[in-house]
């Protein structure tokens, strides 16, 4: 058991560049959210992350292996590291677009697109590998329900904060 | 039988929260949720998976219960705490409300054993005491924190 890495290839160069062009994405775009605002979005993201991983990912279900192996190592942390970027650009891209009550579905149905494609990317870079019968489909039913879900709370947090900077 | 308690417990644990006055913002509540969220699931992954401290139950029935410890009960307990705990002047009901509080994980855990959720191995129930009371300073400071560093503006009705 290593706690840094099992072998050091592809999985783990490609959660570093990915890291890097989502991080770099992050700091090119403008701030426009209060700084608690894009915390908390990119925590939400980094915990969304964490809780599907160690639910379904790990324990009795067991239904993917990350990097390699089973066991928890620095490189799953970094994958994790990745959700709290695009939730944040989910959110920003949300506000940006001004979504309401007749584009929300396409919004989310948008995002789980991405999302889904983004699973099948890291399948493809051995970041992600299924096992015990799960197929990439199930991951539809996480995104619509973490997706909706960020939406919805964004929403709630909108109609009670002020979430923009220069307002 | 450990998912009906478990489940019972959450369910009176957020019904707690949903009823007692909130000093602390939706915000603020959310960061405490979330940073407990991801240390608790952190922690039992560590000592139950790695390092084969504490054996977890392979019955799904029971293991539903462990999650919902896990992830329910244990970040909502520690938001009830935080927002009891803060507004409290006397330092002898803040650390009434602090020992209340991990007193009830360490008795949620006594009954995690008894229904046969876990089973220790190489650890016992001081470290896991330990372990929440550091929880609990952990979400104070992530709360103080939060207040010293942002200026969150409610919406004016």
């Amino acid at each position: 058991m290593n706690f840094l890495w099992e072998i050091f290839d592809k999985n783990e160069i490609s959660i570093m560049v990915l890291i890097a062009i989502a991080y770099t994405i992050f700091f090119i775009l403008p701030f426009k959210f209060k700084r608690e605002i894009t915390w908390l979005f990119m925590l939400l993201g980094f915990t969304i992350g964490v809780f599907f991983d160690f639910t379904i990912g790990g324990g009795l279900f067991d239904f993917f292996k990350l990097n390699d192996t089973d066991h928890y190592e620095l490189f799953d942390f970094c994958y994790y590291l990745i959700f709290a970027p695009f939730s944040y650009f989910f959110i920003y891209f949300y506000d940006t677009f001004n979504v309401n009550k007749k584009t929300f579905i396409f919004y989310i149905l948008l995002w789980i697109i991405v999302g889904v494609i983004m699973q099948w990317v890291f399948t493809k870079l051995g970041i992600v590998e299924f096992q015990n019968g799960y197929e990439i489909s199930y991951s539809f039913a996480v995104f619509v329900i973490t997706q909706t879900f960020t939406a919805l709370y964004f929403e709630l947090i909108r109609s009670r904060f002020r979430v923009l900077k220069n307002i | 039988m450990a998912f009906t308690i478990f489940f019972v417990c959450a369910w009176l644990i957020i019904s707690v929260f949903t009823v007692i006055p909130k000093r602390l913002t939706l915000i603020e509540n959310t960061f405490i949720f979330l940073t407990t969220s991801v240390i608790s699931i952190n922690w039992t992954w560590i000592i139950n998976e790695e390092l084969k401290y504490v054996k977890i139950t392979e019955d799904p029935s029971n293991y539903a219960g462990f999650l919902i410890f896990r992830s329910i009960i244990i970040p909502t307990l520690l938001m009830v705490q935080v927002n009891l705990y803060n507004p409290s002047s006397s330092p002898v009901k803040k650390a009434l409300i602090l020992i209340a509080s991990v007193l009830c994980l360490v008795l949620l855990t006594i009954l995690s054993r008894v229904l046969d959720v876990s089973d220790y191995k190489d650890w016992n129930l001081g470290f896991d005491a330990i372990y929440y009371v550091s929880l609990h300073l952990f979400s104070i400071g992530v709360s103080k924190l939060i207040r010293k560093s942002t200026r969150i503006e409610v919406k004016q009705p």
